[in-house]
């Protein structure tokens, strides 16, 4: 299967055209205004879906089987008190706090609706008809009732292609998310069929993607060393959107960073975001004496702990996408960042935004238990680096490739 | 300092996300958030309260193919989709003035050459000049982010910077 960045860029678009139409149809069912959140597609592996999936709330959803245009499985999945709301509005009852017979039926409607909504988007751009198969209803509070019994589902160290959006109904609590799992055989030749250019093997996108995981580990490793504080790799994936998708994806407040830029193949921006607490925290550890606090709030001894630690934790991910490649990346001096997320981000998709629409985004989460240490990692390439320097990659070179991680977790 | 807070009842605000365009008229504000070099381009017509903000991403639409499709992406077809549509609704070409805020260089990137921000900024300067549409005031450069609120009907432009040496400014 190639991959190929208009045919990705295509799907995208059928992603959010279906994450818009599924919302007008909520709107037209309950009454409740609703916007349409981020819409990714993610490459990710069994095991970190499993994961996002597990935020310990009880979930409902409702999934169906496509067939014809599009071969495998969309699911809706509700927070269980948002699937209450949704079933009280439509059969215009309150109080309603079990899935009883009428409730359940009702919110498989709903859910129904929602996602022939977003399979119609897809039907439209790609000009065919996908069948829909009978709902099914589903409760749990782990991705195994949603996801596990699909016929070629992910294994834990698989990469699968997904499809996520979020829909939330404005001024209320009520949001619901959307899987889209395509079938990897029907996959390849719908990619085949838009494909425009020689674009990438897959199988050396998950070789490269296998190698960022052992960078990311790094990471955390490199921050735990330096700040005494415990971390460990929370959440990571592999993002395929929109650039104006990326800021409004960071978070709504001030935040405290370190942005570099990185040269070779591939060249691109990476960026280390941590919230206020965190940062803090890190010059507290780091820092013996006391910080002067004035001013910006770190001082100047603050600000060079934090650049320091990006620039440690920064070669480390890059020299593991180096090793790989077999080539060099260079990295510039840290720059020191205090201000609104998005802010942050701007210029970043604005020079990217000068040659490319879209972009593949490394996106890892480290935290540490019962500490505050949260840090957000991004890194950007080049789309048209990324591409060369995924063609040059020797699949094999990644079995072989010395790392100090041990490989038996992803064999 | 003076402090904005949401008065109760008051209308949300109208969020004009990266690369979008709204128009709107009278006591609506529209904001857009966490401006770093992108540019807030906010036009109104004094006399009719009409008005509208851009939160441009880059300079050049002409150059680009999907300008047409995108308007609200590139300051120079971003303005021209904006007074099109204002006059449209009703303001009046000639009387339209301009606010401009952002356009921020936060990073000496080299790969940045002469600044992302001011690359905007320069482009909607000039394609306002072109049209003839003044520009009354602005708030744009320097080393920091910007959240801006607009109100037609006023010509209010109400930018927040998240540190406090630059706070807030009203232009």
């Amino acid at each position: 299967m190639k991959l190929d960045v208009n045919a990705l860029g295509t799907f995208y678009r059928m992603a959010r055209e279906g994450a818009g139409l599924a919302a007008g149809r909520l709107t037209k069912m309950t009454g409740v205004e609703t916007q349409v959140g981020v819409t990714k597609l993610n490459f990710m592996r069994g095991r970190e879906i499993n994961h996002d999936f597990e935020d310990g709330a009880e979930k409902v959803g409702v999934r169906v089987a496509l067939s014809g245009g599009l071969d495998g499985h969309s699911v809706v999945v509700f927070d269980r008190k948002s699937a209450l709301r949704i079933v009280e509005m439509l059969i215009a009852e309150s109080g309603v706090e079990e899935f009883d017979e009428m409730s359940r039926s009702a919110a498989t409607e709903v859910g129904q609706v929602m996602n022939s909504g977003f399979i119609d988007g897809w039907a439209d751009v790609l000009e065919t008809v996908i069948d829909v198969s009978t709902p099914t209803f589903i409760e749990g509070t782990t991705a195994e009732p949603f996801f596990g019994d699909i016929e070629g589902a992910p294994g834990d160290d698989d990469l699968a292609l997904l499809f996520q959006s979020h829909i939330e109904a404005v001024g209320t609590e009520i949001g619901f998310s959307h899987y889209l799992f395509p079938e990897r055989d029907s996959m390849a030749a719908l990619l085949e069929q838009i494909r425009s250019s020689d674009g990438i093997e897959y199988d050396k996108l998950d070789g490269f993607d296998r190698m960022a995981e052992q960078g990311a580990e790094e990471v955390a490793r490199t921050a735990t060393t330096l700040t005494g504080i415990e971390t460990h790799v929370e959440i990571r994936q592999l993002n395929f959107v929109s650039l104006e998708a990326i800021p409004a994806a960071v978070a709504d407040e001030r935040l405290v960073g370190v942005a570099f830029e990185f040269e070779g193949t591939p060249s691109g921006y990476l960026l280390f975001l941590f919230d206020e607490a965190s940062a803090h925290q890190i010059v507290d550890a780091m820092v013996p004496m006391e910080v002067d606090e004035e001013g910006d709030g770190f001082g100047e001894m603050g600000e060079s702990a934090i650049k320091e630690l990006g620039n440690i934790m920064a070669s480390g991910f890059l020299d593991g996408w180096a090793n790989v490649l077999d080539t060099t990346i260079d990295h510039s001096p840290p720059e020191f960042i205090h201000d609104i997320g998005a802010a942050v981000v701007d210029p970043i998709i604005i020079q990217l935004g000068e040659t490319q629409e879209f972009a593949f985004v490394f996106d890892t989460q480290v935290v540490a238990d019962g500490r505050e240490f949260d840090c957000e990692i991004y890194a950007i390439p080049d789309e048209r680096d990324l591409e060369r320097a995924l063609n040059d990659l020797d699949v094999d070179r990644i079995e072989e490739t010395p790392t100090t991680a041990n490989f038996e977790d992803v064999e | 300092m003076k402090t904005y807070g949401t008065e109760p009842g008051k209308p949300e605000p109208v969020q004009v996300g990266i690369s979008e365009l709204v128009v709107s008229e009278g006591d609506d504000t529209l904001k857009s958030y966490g401006l770093g070099s992108c540019l807030a381009v906010a036009l109104y017509d004094p006399d009719s309260g009409i008005g509208g903000l851009a939160h441009v991403m880059l300079p050049d639409g002409d150059a680009a193919e999907n300008s047409d499709v995108k308007p609200g992406k590139y300051a120079d077809t971003a303005i021209r989709a904006l007074l099109r549509r204002m006059v449209e609704n009703g303001a009046s070409y000639t009387d339209v003035e301009a606010k401009i805020a952002g356009g921020s260089d936060m990073f000496e990137f080299e790969s940045f050459g002469d600044g992302v921000g001011q690359r905007n900024v320069d482009a909607a300067t000039a394609e306002l000049e072109k049209l003839g549409v003044p520009v009354i005031d602005q708030d744009v450069g320097g080393k920091h982010g910007r959240t801006v609120e607009f109100t037609p009907g006023s010509g209010k432009l109400i930018v927040r910077t998240a540190n406090g040496e630059h706070g807030v400014t009203e232009l």
